[in-house]
């Protein structure tokens, strides 16, 4: 369980003090997908690095399982919107899952069995030898979740995965993901704009307002089930209903882009 | 490099043989025109100093070539070229591991790299040719003297590459691994390390031509052999001729060594060379 609680983030910079945070709490479910909505400058990545324990809180506390989150571990694992840079380019599709094994310090002998249950999971098996600039924006995604999941963490926490993909890949990594996530009950955050994918994925959605000062300013609980259909007049609803809420957010945004 | 072969990916055979055909057309058509190139060249050569100009003070490609027989039947151009390339060789070999020793150390420790920058910022403007004559007291006119030179102009420009290689493996990359549960140690082991390698290399392209620009000077000021040396003999006894095989031999050398360290970097390096883009 990943409990967030009143936690506050201030960026000191040379163009002065930025408080990204404040206030946010909410606690994790085992096995949740949580969403965190919002537009962009809100500080949900912020949220997503503290969460990974790449950034330290200001005020407030993280834990995970009850401990107090103070750095990067292997049972959360971070999954980057630029698989190119996260990947290593100088290893290819089965070497890159085997990097999370050598981390992991598990026996060479076991390294086969893991390497196949994943790269099949994801769709990769036929291109082991591939090397990641042979791979599709969409194939390098798969390969990312497959080394993450070889790293056999509790939490995924996801920074606008699919953001940069093309709708029609990005659709199917959305089956993807739902699929591994019903098969593995790995907890998931996932970070968004995008109210459509939000709805599409989550059991729960935090609408985050627009920083400074950015908090979660509603969690929406999402019961359709899935697949889901974005027509489905309960879903129709609930996005409507998300997107009343971060309307006037937006204007926020935009007037205080305008104002700068 | 890289990607002339990771390209083919078609996966029938015929589709495979195609692309090899398709490659081999492509070998051909550059090796024509770089021969024609080569011969426009020296035709213009030819033309000059036969026409235009006096032949003493530009040699045609002809008369370069009957000087040059004799030169290197005796053996003694490869006597010279053997005693550059040594030079070359250590103070280029000594100047690179210690760059890029120091250059890790720059690119991962902030105050290190502040502290050294700007004494390095200053220094490197000081070109091995710049160096000759307090080189030459140093460490007089043996060969001590010319690795020294060779080391300096190499170790600036594979110093200041290998830091902006180190400095710049993506964070994304990283954090990743930090979270597979890489320790600091095998964060710069096996993914910092690795990100810099097509910095280190490239900068090491750049230092081996750099250090053929000065040997040549380093020999003409501090030596008794060499093609340098040969240079600055020939000069003082207005053999143009044989000052234009010098020149020749410094281009073709020059030539030579860049393309045998491209193909010991595709043969040994090939997989770190390769960027991935941005998707």
């Amino acid at each position: 369980m990943l409990r967030v609680h009143e936690v506050g983030k201030v960026f000191e910079s040379a163009r002065g003090r930025y408080v990204a945070l404040e206030g946010v709490s909410i606690t994790i479910k085992p096995g949740e997908f949580l969403c965190l909505l919002g537009p962009s400058g809100c500080g949900k990545s912020s949220l997503l690095n503290i969460l990974a324990g790449f950034e330290p809180v200001t005020s407030g506390t993280v834990t995970s399982g009850g401990k107090p989150v103070i750095r990067a571990e292997r049972e959360r694992v971070m999954f980057f919107q630029d698989a190119g840079s996260a990947l290593l380019p100088w290893l290819n599709v089965e070497e890159n899952v085997q990097f999370a094994l050598r981390l992991r310090k598990l026996p060479k002998a076991e390294w086969p069995a893991i390497v196949e249950t994943n790269l099949r999971l994801v769709n990769l098996d036929t291109h082991r030898s591939k090397f990641p600039a042979e791979l599709s924006g969409g194939m390098r995604q798969r390969l990312q979740i497959a080394r993450a999941l070889a790293a056999d963490p509790e939490v995924l926490l996801m920074d606008e995965p699919f953001a940069a993909l093309d709708a029609l890949t990005r659709r199917h990594m959305h089956q993807v993901l739902l699929d591994i996530w019903q098969r593995t009950r790995k907890t998931v955050v996932f970070v968004t704009h995008d109210i459509a994918e939000a709805i599409l994925l989550a059991d729960r959605v935090a609408v985050m307002s627009v920083g400074p000062r950015a908090a979660i300013s509603k969690v929406i609980e999402i019961e359709a089930p899935r697949p889901r259909d974005l027509t489905h007049p309960q879903v129709a609803q609930t996005f409507h209903e998300i997107e009343d809420l971060l309307e006037p957010e937006l204007q926020r945004s935009e007037g205080l882009a305008e104002a700068n | 490099m890289v990607n002339a072969q990771h390209s083919l990916t078609s996966h029938s055979a015929e589709g495979r043989e195609r692309a090899r055909a398709g490659l081999q057309t492509q070998a051909v058509r550059a090796g024509l025109l770089t021969l024609s190139s080569l011969v426009v060249g020296l035709a213009i050569w030819q033309f000059l100093s036969s026409v235009l100009f006096n032949p003493f003070l530009i040699p045609p490609p002809s008369e370069v070539f009957r000087t040059a027989l004799p030169m290197l039947a005796s053996g003694e151009i490869f006597a010279d070229i053997g005693i550059s390339m040594s030079r070359i060789l250590v103070g280029f070999l000594s100047g690179s591991i210690a760059a890029i020793v120091i250059g890790v150390l720059l690119g991962r420790i902030r105050l290190l790299h502040d502290l050294l920058d700007p004494i390095i910022e200053l220094l490197r403007y000081l070109s091995p040719t710049a160096m000759i004559p307090i080189a030459v007291i140093w460490f007089g006119i043996g060969e001590l003297s010319k690795y020294f030179l060779i080391f300096w102009g190499t170790f600036f420009i594979v110093l200041i590459n290998t830091t902006a290689g180190v400095w710049r493996a993506p964070i994304a990359r990283q954090r990743a691994a930090e979270c597979l549960g890489a320790n600091h140690i095998q964060i710069f082991t096996l993914v910092v390390i690795p990100s810099a390698v097509p910095y280190i290399v490239t900068g090491m392209r750049v230092a081996m031509a750099s250090s053929f620009m000065s040997i040549i000077p380093a020999e003409i000021l501090a030596a008794d052999s060499g093609i340098g040396y040969l240079l600055q003999k020939s000069s003082m006894l207005l053999q143009t001729n044989r000052i234009f095989v010098a020149l020749v031999t410094i281009c073709v050398l020059g030539f030579f060594v860049d393309r045998v360290f491209r193909l010991l970097v595709e043969r040994v390096l090939a997989r770190y060379m390769s960027f991935v883009s941005q998707m």
